[in-house]
């Protein structure tokens, strides 16, 4: 049906990735650039007294201090409407609230005299004060506020217990719903900091072009927003910053807001008036700049007999650390995944975001999702099985799907679902699983023992909705016609690295009947492309590609017009358009008349001699709902009593994307997003010594992620793909990014507890935690 | 001091400190930059280049010490006979993502290949020194069978 959707392409970018000829942040180089470096807050609360500059500027580096930087308090992720934004950081700080903070930076001609000059910094603190790292301390009578005050949009809100934002939200009868359950679970939920561990650290190229506007390259997810944080904090027209997209090493969040390093390189290139090149070691990155948020979830909820799911509740407290990176809208979503799992008919929600002195937290794949579907699918199989019902059964029973009120991103973003291929894909994958032969933990016995899990979940198609609602959402794309017939695509959004940008083209394709090989993906910048909020929220297929598919449909139109005039077709709407594959080209004809046809190449060339005009299209898209993308996840796992380690064995991953576009790329969303909720479930954790001092001081050995061997190959996993058509979707498509990891971690978790009888409310779970847990006694 | 080596086929003579890596020389030095820093102390991968036949973190090799080496790094390798065979290998089968630890994979399979790895099994255990994030290394797998099936 399609003739470029579905198939494969290698990707446009694949070959310079492969070669490493693809020009990262860490790889630009401009003439004559200085290197900066951070002096970062060996404290983990304290107050900076003097601060001696004048070794470091003897050496020749230009040195950065809190008083060189605008005194303006900003959230670094804009996403939320500003009366929803609350503001706390600063560029330099003189309090630092965590170990690592930026207090100072220097730039130098070389890496190593940067290094030296940062040495000859002296920074006397007035006074340290012992760092509070629990959340539950940093709420109790008495403790010392982190924050006394900050901004909640443009106006001053007190801290108080150092809850930085809060949310509740009530539906339906509570109690009513809780005296006709006859199955009550109450489970209390802990998930720790995790580290991105992308493979490029942060870092950030500056220039001052000559007639005075800045030019940055940066490692981020968004290059609009970080134009605007730039405008924001250092006062710069936004015509005057032009924020080049690169290739980003690696996202998963930890470049979805403006991170700091951007906005230092920013302060030290306009000091000095010279380029500046600052990019963080793997140590800065992983132990000083990004951190997932920590979660103490308890989740109580009920069913009667039948297998009915009555109520839902959900406290949430989040350890935000010592800034604000959106935690207000995180309570939000983790509201609206909660409530959009399931059909609670009552539901109650209390969320807060706190304080402590540790590294600010920010998002990482799934924006709560994978936490919050982690509990809820765990007390969803426990209240199956207090039931005696098949979890399989009990989940179809109740879930949330076609034609149910969905708002997944938070209580403003709300739509209705109109494509759901859960009941498939759970048939499909339990069949190919053999879920009905996966035994009963007692049954279970030796030194090795498997156990089958399921999990299911779902992520957002972006945060659009039919109301404005608190969360900006919106994309743009432009097309354009070259003379000759090829096609520049010319669009802000970013790509992780899933092939969102491949998917884009292929659209493109497909409504151009142009093969993707004569559409070039332009590298570009905030000054040539239209506004795209962030590449985030798994947006960048069914936001952005439809607006790239918008803009080729208004390009179509206007060639059809040309085409009409050139073959005395009486108007455009007696044309065709088909891909003619000897041409390997566009054609353009008229039904039932073989000797009147014309290649687009030909129509491009002939409009430009005869002076028509350049055909093209500007267009800004918002979408006006924001589809669930479902995921089942089956996975086996096999535990060693005797050492607690785990293995998987087999994963069969089912995934509604609704049409897929780049079926080996989809794929490889579903293997990573795999990898990545294995590594959350097994290993991934950031521990802190008592000074605030992250222990995983070194590097990638004491923060281990996964390794080939570590996990299934291609032969012990299996894809599946539901049968769907979304309807507001580019050719009927949806998203992917972070509905492949949302559900991981429950069918890792609930397939252990079926190889040992054993479940854990704590992760990661970890052969210690294991064998201490079948040494209890289960 | 100065060193002499061979560079991709050609000779190169470079000024290094004592205390450079080969990683920094081939990045600053000789603006080879498809050599990623990935952690600067040979955990990820990201720097894999060929040393004398051996693939070799680059992060962990004193420049000084590869006077009078042979040096192969991804830029070149792609573009040799075999090279182009895992890259089009590693396209086929949607084993880049993000592309930052992918000129090391190249790197590792290349070198392995060379030294006469044919089995998947051993050709996992050759890559366990290369991190990734994105892939979950099933693409990257898949892509090697197809590879070595094809040898």
């Amino acid at each position: 049906m399609y003739d470029f959707i579905g198939k494969r392409f290698p990707r446009h970018d694949g070959f310079i990735k492969a070669a490493g000829l693809a020009e990262f942040t860490f790889d630009v180089e401009v003439p004559g650039m200085l290197y900066g470096r951070i002096f970062k807050s060996p404290y983990a609360f304290a107050k900076v007294g003097r601060i001696d500059t004048s070794l470091a500027e003897s050496m020749g580096a230009v040195v950065l201090t809190p008083d060189d930087v605008p005194d303006v308090l900003f959230n670094p992720r804009l996403v939320s409407i500003e009366e929803d934004t609350f503001k706390d950081w600063r560029v330099l700080t003189k309090t630092p609230r965590y170990v690592g903070e930026p207090i100072a930076a220097v730039a130098a001609p070389t890496e190593d005299s940067a290094q030296r000059a940062l040495e000859a910094l002296r920074v006397e603190f007035e006074e340290v004060y012992e760092p509070i790292l629990d959340p539950f301390e940093a709420t109790s009578p008495g403790a010392r506020q982190i924050h006394a005050r900050i901004m909640r949009g443009r106006r001053w809100v007190e801290v108080r217990s150092n809850v930085g934002a809060e949310l509740r939200y009530s539906e339906g009868d509570l109690e009513a719903e809780e005296r006709r359950s006859s199955v009550i679970v109450d489970r209390r939920f802990h998930v720790p900091r995790r580290y991105h561990a992308q493979l490029e650290p942060k870092g950030a190229v500056c220039k001052i072009e000559p007639d005075g506007t800045l030019t940055a390259w940066t490692t981020t997810q968004t290059i609009h927003n970080t134009k605007i944080m730039i405008s924001q904090v250092y006062g710069i027209p936004m015509n005057r910053i032009d924020v080049r997209k690169v290739p980003i090493g690696g996202g998963f969040g930890s470049g979805i807001h403006t991170n700091l390093v951007t906005l230092i390189a920013v302060g030290l290139c306009l000091k000095a008036g010279r380029p500046v090149k600052l990019v963080l070691t793997r140590e800065d990155d992983m132990v000083h700049d990004h951190v997932s948020f920590e979660f103490y979830m308890r989740i109580r909820a009920g069913a009667t007999r039948e297998g009915e799911i009555t109520f839902g509740e959900m406290e949430n407290t989040v350890d935000m650390g010592a800034h604000q990176v959106q935690a207000y809208p995180l309570l939000g979503a983790s509201l609206g995944w909660f409530v959009s799992l399931y059909k609670w008919r009552a539901l109650r929600y209390y969320g807060r975001a706190v304080y402590t002195n540790k590294v600010p937290s920010c998002a990482i794949r799934g924006y709560g999702a994978p936490e919050v579907t982690w509990a809820v699918e765990t007390v969803v199989d426990e209240m199956a099985e207090e039931l005696k019902m098949d979890p399989v059964e009990f989940r179809l029973k109740n879930y949330r799907g076609r034609g149910e009120i969905f708002w997944g991103q938070g209580p403003t973003v709300r739509s209705v679902i109109r494509s759901d291929g859960v009941p498939e894909l759970m048939a499909k994958c339990s069949e190919l699983i053999e879920w009905k032969k996966r035994g009963d933990p007692k049954s279970k016995t030796g030194r090795f023992r498997r156990g089958i899990g399921v999990g299911r979940g779902f992520h957002t198609s972006g945060a659009g909705g039919p109301l404005s609602g608190a969360v900006i959402d919106y994309s743009g794309a432009i097309v354009k016609l070259n003379e000759d017939g090829t096609v520049d695509y010319i669009t802000a959004l970013q790509d992780h690295g899933g092939g969102t940008l491949d998917a884009h083209a292929k659209i493109i394709a497909e409504e151009l009947k142009v093969p993707p090989s004569r559409i070039r993906i332009v590298w570009s910048g905030t000054a040539t492309t239209v506004y795209d909020v962030c590449t985030h929220a798994s947006r960048g297929v069914f936001v952005g590609g439809e607006a790239a598919r918008r803009a080729a449909a208004e390009v179509r139109r206007k060639i059809l017009e040309y085409a009409a005039r050139m073959l005395d077709a009486v108007n455009p709407e007696a044309l065709r358009v088909t891909y003619d594959k000897e041409l390997d080209d566009a054609v353009i004809f008229v039904e039932g008349a073989p000797e009147k046809r014309i290649s687009l190449g030909e129509v491009a060339r002939i409009a430009w001699q005869r002076n028509w005009g350049s055909i093209s299209a500007s267009v800004s898209y918002r979408a006006t709902v924001a589809p669930p993308s479902f995921t089942v996840y089956f996975v086996e796992v096999e535990v060693d009593t005797e050492t607690g380690v785990v293995r998987p064995i087999r994963v069969v991953a089912g995934a509604d994307v609704g049409t897929v576009i780049s079926p080996e790329l989809a794929a490889g969303q579903l293997h990573g997003g795999f990898a990545i909720g294995w590594s959350w479930a097994t290993g991934d954790e950031v521990v802190y010594l008592r000074d605030g001092t992250p222990a995983h001081r070194l590097s990638m050995t004491d923060y281990k992620i996964p390794t080939v061997l570590d996990l299934p190959d291609d032969e012990n996993f299996t894809v599946v793909f539901a049968s769907t058509h979304e309807p507001f979707g580019p050719f009927g498509a949806k998203g992917l990014g972070e509905s492949a990891s949302n559900p991981v971690v429950a069918a890792v978790a609930n397939a252990i507890y079926n190889a040992i009888g054993v479940r854990f409310y704590e992760i990661p779970i970890t052969p210690e935690r294991i064998l201490r847990a079948l040494k209890g006694g289960g | 001091m100065r060193v002499r080596f061979k560079l991709n086929g050609t000779l190169v003579e470079v000024e290094v400190e004592p205390h450079e890596t080969l990683l920094n020389v081939l990045r600053d030095g000789l603006k080879i930059k498809s050599v990623k820093y990935g952690c600067g102390v040979g955990e990820c991968g990201a720097c894999t280049v060929i040393l004398d036949g051996r693939p070799v973190t680059s992060c962990l090799v004193m420049a000084a010490k590869v006077d009078g080496s042979e040096v192969l790094t991804p830029d070149y390798i792609a573009r040799t006979e075999l090279g182009k065979r895992v890259v089009d290998a590693m396209l086929d089968e949607g084993a880049i993502q993000c592309g930052y630890c992918s000129p090391g994979f190249l790197t590792t399979i290349y070198a392995a290949i060379l030294k006469g790895i044919r089995d998947p099994e051993a050709m996992k255990r050759a890559l366990l020194g290369n991190l990734c994030r994105c892939t979950g290394y099933v693409n990257i797998m898949k892509a090697v069978k197809r590879l070595l099936e094809s040898l």
